[in-house]
């Protein structure tokens, strides 16, 4: 039963990653392809979560006696979530302090009206 | 002996300082780039002797490999060190007086983000801590890119963010694919855990890292956003983003497949990638009007032939790669410094516009044309023996295919030079009509100044020029420590041990 529960987990994480990719690939709205850079950063960050997860783990603190390291939940993807988060904010307010300007330059977001750069 | 953190932590707290600095004194601030990249480029070449037979590995934190964040320098790490804060130097005395317009202190600051990432990339044997001075770099040369603000500069800056965005995703989905596998984020420590499974459980995470870093680093498929991103952006910054940014995303691939998977299975592939990049690059370049667009384009060009050297994994092939890959840094900084003042006085990007600037601004044109040469590979420029190396590892190997893909390397290289002949021959020798194309980028100065560039930008344009000589002289210079990084790269069992010990 516990395999099941992991591999949801496993199954929600890439849906995300999914859906983000779908969304980036298929939108023309800026703002939506932007969201869908958030989807995909969600499904990555609780991909690897899912990695360190053990079903009713504890934290890694040898605080009582008796607790055993084989029920505690790995805190090192736990460590790469809270970088990987702070990183997705920074590119998620870049991406919309550029949508902002390239708004006010061409007064859409439809990314196939926005093509003067081309090979 | 130096430690090498100094090489990141001293960028990076300048670098937080700078806004600080511009409180008190706007001028002051821009000063502050050169000085932390002088002080890197003294402290990586102090390091360069020491470690060339023995890597210096630093733990962070005092906890012991693999548990720790450590520092790798040795000579690949320490001999990119040096050549980003060589490049980063220059660049930024180039941009004293280039960078006028807009939040001055912000361009400085951002610069040396990219710088700092840029190190720490080269530098780290933590493959998160790789992504994480990735991303470092990446954020702030997307920002760098539409730095200006204009039409362009935003909409390539878009451009590039969502492309860099999702490699990133992809190369973190890779990261916790190989931890989730092996537990282990230390390169060293998975290089070991590797060896020792199949192959097939490898692919996935391997296809995920190298697509990740191949966004960065322009491979073929992937670089839709490098002519648009490099063209837009000031000169200064496409100078830095073509001469570091994209040779350290090529870093992180080699990495990769060298020391973390030992891949020997995939370098055919990877040189079949490089061929056909080189091709895309150079003959997208040749239908170019747009002179850093053309420029923009001949570096995925020079990308395809270091990939294609460094797939060749021969001692010679390695070698080679790497120093095709100082020569492309130093010839194509160059390049893009001219360009850059020479748009600014012609008022234009069109190559056309350009003509008989040879006589308006000698200094900068013939700067401009030893970068060219050196480039396409003439001698006496450090060109001709980085090309040189490659085609004689290609021919040692004597493997048909390797044969066959560098003759058509060289067609690559034939076109080249068709492109930037032609650039020359507007610049010195057809006429003296100077007419102004629609696509000028400086309207609102109808009359740009005449003359030769300013003392800040000859200055590092000649150091580069007398750098790009002088290795072309004496190739020996510098073919030890390349030679010794080669082998760092491809012994991923000495690599590990200096880890260990």
């Amino acid at each position: 039963m516990s395999l099941l529960n992991n591999y949801a987990y496993y199954a929600g994480a890439f849906g995300l990653i999914f859906i983000g990719l779908y969304v980036i690939l298929t939108k023309r709205n800026l703002i939506k392809v932007i969201v869908g850079l958030g989807i995909l950063d969600t499904g990555v960050n609780l991909f690897l979560i899912c990695l360190g997860y053990t079903s009713k783990g504890t934290a890694p603190i040898f605080s009582r006696a008796g607790l055993d390291a084989e029920l505690m939940v790995d805190p090192v993807p736990q460590a790469l979530v809270l970088t990987a988060i702070v990183i997705g904010v920074a590119v998620l307010a870049l991406a919309l302090s550029l949508a902002i300007r390239l708004y006010q330059h061409y007064g859409t977001l439809d990314l196939r009206k926005i093509r003067e750069q081309r090979w | 002996m130096v430690n090498p953190v100094l090489l990141i932590a001293v960028p990076l707290g300048l670098a937080f300082a700078i806004p600080l600095l511009a409180l008190l004194s706007k001028a002051a601030a821009r000063y502050v780039p050169p000085v932390a990249s002088g002080f890197n480029l003294i402290i990586s070449l102090l390091l360069l002797p020491e470690v060339l037979h023995n890597p210096a590995i630093v733990s962070i934190g005092g906890w012991q490999p693999p548990f720790c964040i450590s520092l790798v320098a040795g000579p690949v790490g320490v001999l990119f060190a040096a050549i980003i804060a060589l490049a980063g130097l220059l660049v930024s005395v180039y941009a004293l007086d280039y960078i006028r317009e807009g939040a001055t202190g912000k361009y400085h600051m951002l610069y040396l983000f990219l710088l700092t990432g840029a190190t720490g990339v080269v530098l780290t044997g933590d493959i998160f801590n790789l992504f994480v001075f990735f991303e470092i770099l990446c954020i702030s040369s997307y920002a760098l890119v539409a730095y200006q603000g204009d039409r362009s500069g935003i909409e390539s800056g878009v451009k590039y963010l969502i492309q860099g965005a999702v490699g990133s995703s992809l190369l973190l989905i890779g990261i916790g694919l190989l931890y989730g596998q092996f537990g282990t984020l230390n390169m060293a420590d998975l290089a070991e855990k590797i060896a020792s499974v199949g192959s097939m459980s490898l692919f996935v995470p391997m296809v995920l890292l190298i697509t990740g870093l191949g966004v960065e680093a322009a491979i073929f498929p992937l670089n839709a956003w490098l002519p648009d991103a490099h063209s837009s952006a000031p000169s200064s910054v496409s100078a830095i983003l073509s001469g570091v940014a994209i040779e350290v995303g090529l870093y992180a691939v080699a990495r990769v497949v060298f020391t973390v998977f030992g891949a020997s299975s995939i370098f055919l592939f990877l040189a079949f990638l490089g061929v056909l990049t080189l091709l895309v690059g150079e003959m997208c370049a040749f239908s170019q009007d747009n002179i850093k667009r053309m420029l923009a384009y001949s570096s995925i060009g020079q990308i395809g032939l270091i990939l294609f050297a460094l797939a060749i994994a021969t001692t010679h092939g390695v070698t080679g790669g790497l120093f095709q890959l100082v020569s492309h840094t130093l010839s194509k900084a160059l390049l893009f410094l001219a360009a850059g003042y020479m748009i600014y006085r012609a008022g234009s990007m069109e190559i056309s516009a350009l003509e008989g600037m040879g006589r308006k601004m000698p200094l900068t044109c013939f700067a401009f044309t030893i970068g060219a040469f050196s480039l396409v590979g003439l001698p006496p420029f450090i060109g001709f023996p980085s090309k040189f190396l490659v085609v004689r590892a290609a021919l040692a190997t004597q493997e048909t295919i390797f044969i066959v893909l560098i003759s058509v390397a060289l067609l690559g290289t034939v076109i080249e030079g068709a492109y930037f002949f032609r650039v020359v021959q507007v610049l010195y020798f057809c006429g003296g009509r100077h007419e102004k194309s629609s696509n000028t980028i400086k309207k609102e100065e109808s009359d740009p100044p005449a003359g030769d560039a300013p003392v800040t930008a000859l200055v590092p344009m000649f150091v580069f020029v007398a750098l790009i000589v002088i290795v072309g002289v004496y190739p020996r210079l510098v073919t030890d420590v390349l030679g010794s990084a080669a082998s760092e790269l491809l012994n991923r069992l000495d690599y590990i041990r200096s880890v260990f010990t």
